[in-house]
């Protein structure tokens, strides 16, 4: 047996698992992006206002933000 | 004709079958779909918060689910549990081997995995009077680059081994090995839903695993370089990358390809970390060149940068509740901005 057997015994295995994979995501069924992207901007637009980084947050209500106390003297 | 030669013209033909089904699905972009949205305002957050205390380069961080305290890893062998609220630290973890490249805080709270160079993924309790080491997950044979917990039983890592894998704590064993990168990973994400998970790799391709039956679902070409960062959008339809190719990219999973690349021609530094605000409108990526820029993700236009850091981001991390973003350095330091 040559010794090259041994190696090219991996790269059919490598080259059947390549083939089952791509057989796998061929079979895939896919939508137009323009449906996915109508939803993509459905979300954003529907949770915009719940988002903080985007609304900004009062002093008031930010948990990040060093509060300057008063002391009573 | 040879099996090799039978299979190599049968791979080219399904390779061919899918770029036709995806050119067929490609029937506009995402910025174009777009247009009719108001642009994303101009961001400008400020620094809240300076964390000083590590003595080196920080390679990774993770917020708590509580959105309050977070863990981060450092090269000067140490993970730090801050209380991002006050800047106070509520924990040192001293680590067993300085070469740190990832950090995770379990949903629970209860446990912290590191994991690096030593091929190990380590994991701790919290909760016990003294910090514990719980378990050494060791079998990959390349380093750890990123681990995330599913619960306190269930760890998924990303290593250079080209593998990523699914962990049972208790047992120390590896469940499931996720096998199809011919590169080392660098990075993965859960899935809102926690069925699936994304990595992405030095092949420069995002794959899309089932955590279930371990089969790659999806695979995302269109980077020309390492994948650094990589995270779900919010709705769990698409994924978002960042590369060495200096660019970031959403993909959709329905449409299996690429919708908007987020790219500037001044920038050519990579993009090391990346993280959403909870609307997904917005990206945050570090990069190289010591800046975070944020990215309107619909619109693929810059709207703020991040400035401050004195040398590369290497991580960012936007908590549960999206009330701020976390920016983590090789200057030594973490920012809390919003």
């Amino acid at each position: 047996m040559e010794a090259g057997k041994v190696c090219s015994s991996n790269s059919v295995l490598q080259a059947r698992r390549a083939v089952e994979q791509l057989r796998l995501e061929a079979s895939l069924e896919r939508i137009r992006i323009s449906v996915a992207a109508t939803q993509l901007v459905q979300y954003c637009q529907e949770h915009g206002r719940s988002d903080p980084l985007l609304t900004g947050i009062a002093a008031s209500s930010n948990p990040f933000k060093d509060k300057k106390t008063c002391v009573l003297l | 004709m040879g099996e090799m030669d039978q299979m190599k013209k049968e791979a080219e033909g399904l390779k061919s079958q899918i770029e036709a089904a995806r050119k067929a699905a490609a029937d506009t972009t995402l910025a174009d779909a777009a247009s009719g949205v108001a642009p994303a305002p101009r961001v400008q957050l400020k620094t809240r918060k300076t964390l000083k205390g590590h003595l080196a380069k920080i390679y990774a961080m993770h917020w708590a689910t509580d959105c309050r305290l977070m863990v981060s890893a450092s090269q000067d062998g140490k993970l730090i549990i801050w209380d991002a609220f006050s800047g106070n630290k509520i924990n040192a973890v001293p680590l067993k081997s300085s070469w740190v490249m990832t950090c995770a805080y379990a949903p629970s709270g209860n446990l912290v995995a590191s994991g690096g160079l030593d091929n190990m993924c380590t994991v701790y309790n919290l909760k016990t009077p003294v910090v514990k080491t719980v378990k050494e997950l060791d079998a990959h044979t390349g380093y750890l680059s990123c681990a995330r917990f599913l619960s306190d039983t269930e760890i998924l890592t990303a290593s250079g081994d080209t593998t990523c894998a699914l962990w049972d704590i208790e047992t120390g064993k590896q469940k499931t090995v996720f096998l199809n990168h011919v590169g080392d990973c660098m990075c993965l994400a859960l899935s809102p839903d926690m069925n699936m998970f994304i990595s992405g790799a030095c092949d420069s391709l995002a794959k899309l695993w089932d955590i279930r039956d371990g089969t790659c679902k999806q695979t995302f070409q269109g980077h020309t370089s390492d994948i650094n960062a990589i995270s779900f959008f919010p709705s769990g339809n698409a994924v978002v990358t960042g590369s060495d190719d200096c660019t970031c990219k959403m993909y959709d999973l329905r449409s299996d390809q690429e919708v908007i690349s987020y790219q500037d021609a001044q920038l050519n530094s990579g993009v090391t970390s990346l993280a959403l605000s909870v609307s997904g409108r917005l990206i945050f990526a570090g990069y190289d060149d010591f800046n975070c820029n944020i990215w309107d993700s619909l619109k693929g236009e810059k709207v703020g940068v991040l400035s401050g850091h004195d040398n590369r981001v290497s991580c960012t991390g936007v908590p549960q509740d999206g009330m701020c973003v976390c920016t983590g350095s090789w200057d030594s330091f973490l920012k809390i901005w919003n």
